[in-house]
């Protein structure tokens, strides 16, 4: 076993001052925003056929609200399982860690976007998407490279895909100013999720949406062991959670002006049950404990003469404790405390010199800094300067966009040395063209070049901390087809997407683990050749009967070529090379049926492509229910699911058995 | 149709396999001449923390086969997680499973299971006089008796004790505490003939590998405390329990110790297998290895007294397949055996 970090018991002060910094950022920062209300809003056509709009100048997905019940989704990453190219690491159950992993690149790769706004992490460089909860959530779209407005924020351009959250917005009228939804989900795992969304409009312009939730379940589930000689039934224990989330939004919304200001609490206790190995029963008690605040703005102005501001501005502070009661120290446990805050500022100016050519820039800020209770512990700060130029320019069939990103990375520690700072120039390149007579048809292709820092965790966190680390650098090229066609008769609609993509990654920063201890290197290059092929269609096949499929097929290849390395032409850990999605479900009137099949083929755990390192294939099915029916001026939907439908026993995660069968019920009023 | 293309995964999966395995073949090691008696070679390896892939890897000198991992074959059980230490003692062999919490006791020929006895994170293991001594990061060892198989005594040390060795009539344990913000720094010495601590050396901070000489002395590696205490060598007399003058030197962060003949042998931080000359207490060489061999990371080291071959594991990323590197007396390669990640403990088996 590996020796864990020593740590020692100093209380973080972190909450001293605390709230003055709260109180000054409210009277202080005037300026917030709403990133892109006008573009959402067209795309949003829920009520009837929502027709896919994949013909976006780089490679997206979007799933809605509407949708999230064809997918039995509880959470953000439930919900974007089915999606091309994209690998949920689970280590299972209901407060098991859920990160993205997008066309072979490591979680850090992907910037999660909660309106517009980044969830940055300067920690782990990860966001836990189980942490993210679909109450309040009415779109979510990947973009490979970054969204096609070139009016976003720095951040949005510098990253190698983004994960874009939109919140809930009102659609309140005079006549009825609010919306109550009320709703609760329970079911396997003891969950107990009772919500609550309150939406009131204050005037033509302004209203506030409030948000809250808990969460409670004992997380236990069954799962299957087989030690090679029997096969027995477990219970996985000591996944207990207690979740409560609260979020509210001020909304200012008229011709010229948007503007949204949240203020979101997250506080979880979550059991971490640990490894399941061969004889021994998996450690209990340890526990990870999230309070999270953050307070964020997005204001967006249009001018007469098409100029247009962005500004967003954020604050957030996470706190992370994490205890283990059966730690083999002197005290006999283990309890680490983190905090960290950042302070935000990004600024963007978008203008169009011709209604066929515009250009855009943006400038970050951030500080972001780490407390900790660890023995010899550095407080590191950075400061992080983003400055993008953008341009996107329609040239007949041809929209050709530019964008150059400068990251300048500056760090400093209280005690010791301190890392080099890093000066990066980031390109990327788009274009699509639509070179037939049918212009549903359209070819895409992009080049981005792209970096991510070193963590605190990779810099600090070890016994030996490796402050020469570099930024990993990804270079992307992607070509690939999208064809969308509206149709009336049989089918409604019909869209293709394929896409090949090929990644290079140097300075791939890896945990080398050791005999007693472990540190974070540059060490190697990889090379990710992969396809993404995606069709959604849906299908009249009576007056009544409406039949929505989508298929999407992923094929990654990811191989570490660095011949100096020992890992070298072996296969990267947990990228299976297929991975195959399909959606299904027919419809009529109030009531839906859906079905959902996710097949992966075997993956390796290791560095190393040896067969006796392999996790198994496998295919999971969900399958769901939904009734929704009014009943005077309310609408109440009733929803069932079933994950695991067929009870299959399989790992994402070596060691992490995930859970078999499950089922969950809901039901939702809106008043 | 989906069943289908899942069939055919696992159809290419069964051929991958087969292929590797082939391949697997053809690593096997010609060694020259061993000894007559020595039937084989264990190598025990940690496998990834967590991952439950430790696994015991045989190589047969009369066969020249090797089977990369015996135990599976022989039990159909999995090894478990980090197999942190192996020895044989009479006709059984003892393997510590440390994050499994197992010890197995084996045949030692068969590597079929006799018994397994639980015991809370176990870490290394040695014999005297038909007991074994198991220490566990509790903060003890534990005494079995090696013909009921059971343990009979539990004996408090200091915190997480590591490695341990025998001399003098002594048993000196290494008390690590690295689990603690403040690593310790003592060896516990417990008398064999009470099994009672009776005193503890202070030596380097956080020490963990303990091996003892033909002269009384006991060596031991410390990882220091990654800041301002350095890794170094403590050596303490055995007769006095006095720590002796140490010499000064770079070690690297793995740190296996092993002593054959008048020579003591560890891994220094620029890659290369120091040589201590046990009898005159100098330096006998800065390389032991000869020809040039590059050993990458060292997780073990160990040899035929019989011999004076060096066997050197090494666990190259620690996340991909090691090996097991034999030198001639002279330091110069003989050959090599493809092991599991992190081969951790090297036992010659006899006929």
């Amino acid at each position: 076993m590996k020796k864990i970090i020593p740590y020692n018991f100093k209380y973080s002060t972190q909450w001293r001052g605390y709230f003055t910094v709260l109180i000054l950022f409210i009277f202080t920062n005037h300026i917030f925003a709403q990133s892109d209300t006008t573009k959402k809003l067209n795309e949003v056509k829920v009520k009837s056929a929502t027709m896919p709009s994949p013909q976006a100048i780089v490679p997206s997905q979007t799933i809605t609200a509407n949708d999230f019940i064809k997918y039995n989704a509880f959470n953000v990453a439930d919900a974007i399982r089915d999606f091309s190219g994209v690998i949920i690491k689970d280590y299972g159950g209901i407060g098991g860690l859920k990160t993205i992993s997008v066309r072979g690149l490591g979680a850090n790769h992907t910037a999660v976007l909660y309106d517009g706004v980044q969830i940055n992490d300067a920690e782990n460089g990860q966001v836990d998407l189980s942490k993210l909860n679909l109450n309040n959530v009415q779109q979510i779209t990947l973009y490979n490279a970054q969204p096609p407005d070139i009016l976003q924020t720095a951040r949005a351009f510098a990253s190698a895909s983004v994960l874009s959250i939109e919140t809930l917005k009102p659609n309140l009228s005079a006549e009825k100013p609010y919306l109550i939804t009320a709703g609760v989900n329970t079911g396997s795992f003891g969950l107990f999720n009772p919500y609550l969304q309150l939406q009131q409009r204050l005037n033509n312009n302004w209203a506030v949406v409030i948000n809250g939730y808990t969460q409670n379940a004992n997380g236990s589930y069954k799962y299957l062991v087989d030690d090679g000689l029997n096969v027995t039934t477990q219970k996985r224990t000591g996944s207990e959670v207690a979740i409560q989330q609260i979020d509210g939004a001020l909304i200012w919304n008229d011709v010229n002006n948007k503007l949204n200001i949240h203020i979101n609490y997250y506080n979880s206790d979550r059991g971490v049950p640990g490894a399941v190995v061969s004889h021994t029963v998996p450690a209990t008690g340890q526990k990870i404990y999230n309070r999270d605040l953050f307070l964020q703005g997005g204001y967006k102005h249009t001018w007469v003469n098409g100029l247009q501001l962005l500004i967003n501005s954020k604050f957030s502070q996470n706190q992370l404790f994490y205890f283990d009661p059966h730690f083999p120290s002197s005290t006999g446990v283990l309890d680490q405390h983190f905090s960290q805050r950042e302070y935000y500022q990004s600024a963007a100016l978008a203008y169009h010199i011709k209604p066929n050519w515009s250009v855009s820039y943006s400038t970050d800020f951030a500080l972001n800094n780490l407390n900790a209770n660890l023995v010899n512990f550095r407080y590191p700060t950075r400061i992080t300067l983003l400055n993008v130029l953008a341009t996107s320019l329609i040239l007949g069939d041809w929209t050709l966009q530019g964008s150059l990103l400068n990251a300048n990375i500056d760090e400093t520690v209280k005690t010791g040395t301190t890392t080099p700072n890093h000066n990066i120039y980031a390109p990327t390149l788009r274009a699509t063209v639509k070179p037939f007579v049918d212009k549903n048809f359209q070819l895409r292709g992009f080049y981005k070049y792209v970096y991510r820092v070193p963590t605190f965790n990779d810099q600090y966190y070890n016994f030996i901390s490796n402050l020469s680390l570099k930024p990993e650098f990804a270079r992307q090229y992607d070509l690939g087809m999208s064809y969308n066609k509206s149709l009336t008769g049989f089918l409604s609609y019909l869209t293709l997407t394929a896409d090949a993509y090929y990644n290079y990654v140097t300075n791939k920063l890896v945990f080398i683990p050791s005999l007693y201890n472990g540190y974070t290197q540059n060490a190697g290059k990889v090379d990710i050749k992969g396809i993404d092929v995606g069709v959604k269609t849906m299908a009249n096949l009576s007056s009544a009967y409406k039949l929505n499929l989508s298929v999407n097929y992923s094929y990654q290849q990811a191989l570490y070529v660095d011949a100096t390395q020992p890992d070298y032409l072996n296969r990267l850990p947990y990228i299976p090379l297929h991975t195959v999605a399909v959606n299904a479900g027919i419809s009529k009137g109030k009531i839906g049926v859906y079905y959902n099949q996710v097949i992966t083929s075997s993956r390796y755990y290791q560095d190393n492509s040896d067969p006796s390192y392999l996790t198994p294939a496998y295919g999971v099915s969900d399958a769901s229910v939904v009734y929704k029916t009014l009943a005077g001026d309310n609408q109440f939907i009733i929803s069932g699911g079933v994950n695991n439908l067929f009870n299959k026993s399989y790992e994402v995660v070596r060691s992490y058995p995930m859970p078999g069968r499950s089922y969950r019920i809901s039901f939702q009023i809106i008043i | 149709m989906k069943q289908i293309k899942l069939n055919y995964i696992l159809i290419a999966l069964a051929f991958a396999t087969m292929l590797a395995s082939c391949r697997k073949d053809k690593t096997n090691p010609t060694p020259e001449t061993p000894v007559a008696e020595r039937a084989g070679i264990y190598v025990l390896n940690q496998g990834s923390f967590q991952d439950d892939n430790s696994t015991l890897t045989y190589y047969d000198y009369t066969t020249k086969t090797l089977i990369p991992d015996i135990f599976s074959v022989a039990n159909t059980v999995p090894l478990g997680d980090t197999g942190n230490d192996l020895g044989i003692y009479g006709s059984k062999m003892y393997i510590v499973v440390n994050n499994s919490n197992v010890i197995f006791i084996t045949g030692k020929k068969t590597a079929k299971i006799i018994k397994q006895i639980a015991l809370h994170q176990p870490r290394s293991l040695v014999f005297y006089k038909s007991n074994a001594f198991v220490t566990s990061y509790d903060g003890t060892v534990s005494v079995i008796d090696t013909t009921s198989l059971t343990i009979i005594k539990t004996i408090t040390v200091g915190h997480n004790p590591e490695q341990m060795a025998i001399s003098n009539g002594k048993l000196y344990v290494a008390n690590s505490g690295g689990f603690d913000p403040t690593p310790a720094t003592t060896v516990s010495v417990v008398d064999l003939a009470t099994l009672t601590e009776t005193k503890k050396v202070t030596v380097i901070s956080n020490p963990i590998s303990v091996i003892t000489d033909a002269y009384d002395n006991i060596y031991v590696l410390s990882l220091g405390n990654y800041a301002d205490i350095h890794a170094g060598l403590t050596i303490i007399d055995a007769k006095t329990d006095v720590v002796k003058p140490s010499p000064t030197v770079s070690l690297a962060y793995n740190i296996p110790i092993y002593s054959q003949g008048d020579f003591v042998y560890y891994p220094t931080a620029d890659k290369k297998i120091a040589v201590y000359n046990a009898k005159t207490q100098t330096l006998a060489s800065a390389n032991f290895i000869t020809d040039g061999t590059d050993i990458a990371t060292p997780s073990a080291i160990s040899g035929d007294p019989q011999t004076g071959e060096i066997f050197v594991g090494t666990a190259p990323s620690f996340t991909t397949n090691g090996s097991v590197v034999a030198f001639d007396k002279a330091g110069r390669k003989e050959y090599a055996i493809a092991t599991g990640i992190t081969p951790g403990k090297i036992v010659l088996l006899n006929k």
